[in-house]
């Protein structure tokens, strides 16, 4: 299935890239694997050989990967619950504070402190906190947003290609060779470098 | 086949290898035993409650039998809805353990006999727990007069029997009949499948409308004045959360016992969700039902609610207390639904949680009629008859509303057009007797006793003897299911 053949093997000279590319990147050798399975494998392989994975890229979120690469669970969703928090204590905060201080109107009837009516209002800000919270400090943590540099190895990588990358600063020919070896054993169909 | 169970597993978990288990369950003596002693104490406790009764006409027996065969019944159609709506929607990852539900469902007959035994109170006038069924308030009540072409034994008779017999009959034989021959016979043309799709695909919408006739006749209809349109989705959104509840709860006991090694954390995880996701589904119907009328604040319809806050309130915040922010604040972090004791525990506590939900819905409704009929009965002179109505001018509202017998006829319905008189009125007049006067207790009626506890035991007794035999008598497994493997694979994380 894979073609490890020297013929589509192509080691990439560092230095041409430095050319291409903004310089006081980080120089990286990669190769693509065809499926996820084969790069789940790698990575396990990667980190039984005390390789020191620089990044991986798929197309789509690989189930497992986390695990294996040995990513800690996120803590996204401990921030989310700290928003939505902060947004059911701000509606429920200011709609009290409102109707009972800053400007007390009769409702149908209802007292000024109506809780079941602030609920809907309290469910929507929390909601609101919670998901603008989260986008922004995803993006944050990523480094994405308008503007941000775009690290693109391989168009094919949001396609139908599975990439995993190994940093090579200041490594000697001998680390190259074996990362060369590694991709080779590992049955990644191409590799090449590249400095982002 | 088996290869693949055993192999699927150890791929999952990358390094070691897991037992799937066998692939039939066999009852063990020691849970056949337990089941047995439940239902022998359920009997027991259904006795009791025949003769231990303080209202006239053993309405602790008919509430209790009828709260109970409701809830179960609830609970085996909508494992069948799970059946059907998975097999419509594409889903793979629930069908290692799909013969959970096909099993659940598998309790309808015995439901739908458990609910003749209410049928026939109906008919008989055995029973009092229905107020448009109790003769001498239809004539006198314009409500449920009005109301009759639909609130009438005939139409009982196809909410209790006809609907759930169609789902069953038609629908459930041959859903289960399909899934146990594509075991068999399946071959890679999935035909089994195929046919399972179309009959769940008739299914689904007939299932969706009918169980809203099911629960206003079964459920909402103790409350005959009152009505809610929401109401038959809260009402089977209750049930749906306790199948999920009952589910988890059989498969780590299944697990226990060696059984579903196939059945891995991933798997219990979703079912975690389901539970967490349906649980505020259920709390977002049960708020916009009370928000609606809270704000609408128009009497016919508030009365529902103050009876339940001012003469049930322990149920009434328990209910929310148990249904919504225990399992919201216990299942929002991943961790506590990987971990199958917390699991476990909120299921269990849901479960009893929505059998709660069932007796704050039917109970203060029964209790009015059942203190009516107990009134007409004794008759107005009696001194008994004075035990329930305050005073006189306490007795003028009750009667004007409800029976008005000896009052004149014209008089109930120029109430009721007029407006002068709040119906919320009468329901202090029947229940605050009862509490203020201290002559009874009506035990199981406020607040479920120990009887009501010990009858719900029996029932879930009998409910798990009749599934764990269905579950029995096919693999435990659907070794053909062309989503199987899906299945096998499932990770969450």
């Amino acid at each position: 299935m894979v073609n490890t053949s020297d013929s589509t093997y192509v080691e990439t000279s560092e230095d041409v890239h430095v050319d291409s590319v903004h310089a006081g990147g980080t120089p990286i050798v990669y190769g693509l694997y065809d499926d996820e399975v084969e790069l789940i494998e790698a990575v396990r392989k990667a980190k039984a050989d005390h390789l020191d994975i620089y990044d991986v890229y798929t197309p789509f979120p690989v189930h497992g990967l986390d695990p294996v690469m040995g990513i800690a669970e996120s803590r996204l969703h401990i921030g989310g619950f700290v928003y939505g928090a902060l947004g059911t204590l701000t509606a429920f905060g200011f709609m009290s504070w409102v109707f009972t201080r800053d400007w007390p109107i009769i409702f149908g009837g209802k007292p000024y402190f109506s809780v079941p009516a602030f609920i809907p209002i309290t469910f929507e800000l929390t909601v609101l906190f919670s998901a603008i919270g989260m986008v922004l400090s995803f993006y944050l943590i990523c480094g994405l947003g308008p503007g941000a540099a775009e690290i693109n190895i391989d168009d094919r990588i949001s396609d139908d290609k599975f990439c995993l990358a190994f940093a090579t600063k200041g490594i000697g020919q001998a680390d190259r060779d074996q990362f060369a070896d590694f991709f080779r054993s590992t049955g990644a169909s191409e590799t090449s470098a590249k400095v982002i | 086949m088996a290869d693949t169970l055993v192999h699927a597993d150890s791929h999952a978990h990358g390094h070691h290898e897991v037992d799937p288990g066998p692939l039939r369950y066999t009852m063990g003596g020691a849970t056949r035993m337990t089941l047995l002693g439940g239902i022998v104490l359920g009997v027991i406790c259904l006795v009791l409650s025949f003769f231990m009764d303080e209202t006239a006409h053993h309405t602790r027996f008919w509430s209790n039998w009828l709260h109970n065969s409701v809830f179960f019944l609830g609970i085996s159609f909508m494992s069948l809805f799970l059946v059907a709506a998975k097999v419509l929607f594409y889903s793979g990852w629930h069908t290692v353990f799909k013969r959970v539900f096909e099993a659940y469902a598998q309790f309808l007959p015995v439901a739908i006999i458990l609910m003749a035994v209410i049928v026939v109170g109906v008919f008989t006038g055995a029973t009092h727990i229905y107020h448009w069924s109790d003769a001498a308030a239809l004539e006198t009540d314009d409500i449920l007069r009005a109301k009759s072409a639909f609130l009438n034994p005939i139409w009982y008779l196809a909410g209790a029997i006809v609907l759930p017999a169609i789902w069953h009959f038609v629908f459930g034989i041959k859903l289960r009949k399909l899934s146990i021959q594509e075991d068999e016979q399946g071959t890679a043309d999935f035909d089994q499948h195929k046919s399972m799709r179309k009959t769940a695909g008739m299914f689904v919408p007939i299932a969706a409308f009918s169980s809203a006739f099911v629960v206003w006749l079964l459920i909402m209809s103790v409350d005959a004045h009152w009505y809610s349109t929401l109401f038959a989705w809260y009402a089977t959104a209750s049930w749906l959360v306790s199948a999920i509840g009952l589910t988890i709860i059989l498969l780590v006991f299944l697990k226990a016992l060696g059984y579903f090694g196939q059945v891995t954390v991933e798997h219990l995880h979703d079912l975690g969700k389901y539970l967490f996701a349906f649980s505020i589904f259920w709390s977002y119907l049960w708020f916009s039902q009370f928000m609606l009328i809270w704000y609408g604040n128009v009497g016919e319809e508030t009365v529902y609610f103050q009876t339940r806050m001012d003469h049930y309130p322990v149920g009434f915040w328990a209910n929310l207390a148990i249904n919504f922010v225990a399992p919201f604040i216990i299942l929002m972090a991943n961790t506590t639904k990987r971990k199958l004791g917390v699991l476990t525990f909120v299921a269990m506590l849901v479960v009893f949680g929505h059998w709660l939900d069932f007796f704050q819905m039917l109970k203060p409704g029964i209790f009015e009629t059942a203190m009516h009929a107990e009134h007409d009965a004794a008759g107005h002179g009696d001194e008994h008859a004075g035990d329930l109505h305050m005073d006189d001018a306490g007795h003028a509202v009750a009667g004007a509303s409800h029976d008005a017998a000896g009052h004149g006829d014209d008089h109930a319905g120029e109430d009721h057009s007029t407006g002068h008189h709040d119906p919320n009125e009468s329901v202090h007049a029947v229940h605050g007797k009862s509490g203020e006067h201290g002559a009874k207790s009506y035990a199981g009626f406020y607040f479920p006793g120990l009887i009501e506890v010990g009858t719900f035991l029996g029932f879930l007794s009998l409910f798990f003897l009749i599934s764990l035999g269905a579950l029995s008598r096919a693999n435990l497994v659907p070794v053909n299911d062309p989503y199987l493997e899906e299945s096998l694979h499932h990770h969450v994380v």
